[in-house]
């Protein structure tokens, strides 16, 4: 026998008193607040998300112009660089001479070496 | 039919239909069960709009099993949470007094002989009689629900029953 069974006829007497109450005033009261808990946070996420949506929007101009001075400053780099590093090469190398006259020495020899082994492929 | 699951999953997956028939499944027994746990119908009511608003919301924490079960711990709970806003917390134990209602007589003469048979019973016996007799819940899930042991919700309910069945029948006699 099941547990249930010992008081089958009270547990029936409560079931008549409570299905004697009606349902669908109470349902429509449940889903109303569901569906008002629903709205509200639709709206809080929709206006938070507005709200960023704004923010972000008032920083896109600031944002193009740096990405416009980033490109400016790439091109002029690109540019200018060539002159540069010839310049500084040859800064380099006469720094370089004049502090050690060895190191000129051995580039002249390197260089020889090379002059030497490109004329003997050409003959 | 969907089965009771069925809905839950659906209503997890943002189905207000498959929720509004859930709660029109259950709600007599959720509503009888809080009315019955708070002493008043208004307040019964109450608690049980705060168990579905609460089980919207929980929904997908349902893992299957019984969805009695689950709703009547969502109940429960609310049940308690009035009792501390209340500020009329007591302890559950076998000791506990008859804790009278705040009802006029008036109102309580219009009452069911069951329902005034079963306000006769200690706080503890009116609990695990409302859950298991009334709410149809087995001592297993009655005691899952409650926290209290086994044995306990068994003798209370084996104890208020047979209390709830001397008032009623002293009732009928006078």
């Amino acid at each position: 026998m099941r547990e249930q069974d010992a008081y089958k006829d009270l547990s029936d007497l409560f079931r008549v008193e409570d299905n004697a109450l009606p349902a669908e005033p109470f349902t429509r009261q449940v889903m109303g607040n569901v569906r008002r808990q629903k709205m509200m946070r639709r709206l809080v996420v929709g206006s938070l998300g507005l709200t960023g949506a704004a923010i972000a929007a008032m920083q896109l101009p600031q944002l193009f112009a740096e990405w416009a001075g980033v490109d400016k400053t790439v091109t002029e780099a690109l540019t200018t660089a060539p002159t540069e590093l010839s310049s500084a090469a040859v800064n380099q190398l006469s720094t370089l001479a004049m502090s050690n006259p060895m190191w000129l020495a051995i580039a002249a020899g390197a260089s020889l070496c090379v002059f030497a082994v490109s004329a003997f492929e050409r003959a | 039919m969907r089965s009771d699951p069925d809905l839950a999953h659906a209503a997890a997956r943002g189905s207000e239909a498959a929720f509004a028939e859930l709660v029109r499944r259950h709600q007599a027994k959720v509503r009888g069960m809080a009315r019955r746990l708070a002493g008043s119908e208004a307040t019964g009511d109450d608690i049980a709009q705060a168990t579905f608003f609460t089980a919207w919301q929980k929904i997908s924490s349902y893992a299957g099993g019984t969805f009695s079960a689950w709703i009547c711990t969502i109940c429960w709970r609310e049940f308690l949470q009035w009792r501390r806003r209340q500020k009329m917390e007591i302890e559950f134990d076998e000791t506990a007094e008859i804790i009278p209602f705040d009802r006029s007589a008036e109102q309580a003469e219009q009452r069911m002989d069951l329902t005034r048979a079963l306000e006769s019973l200690s706080e503890a016996q009116r609990v695990c009689v409302v859950l298991c007799v009334a709410t149809g819940l087995s001592h297993t899930e009655a005691a899952e629900v409650t926290g209290w042991p086994l044995g306990t919700v068994k003798s209370h309910v084996q104890r208020g029953v047979a209390l709830l069945r001397t008032r009623l029948e002293n009732a009928n006699v006078a």
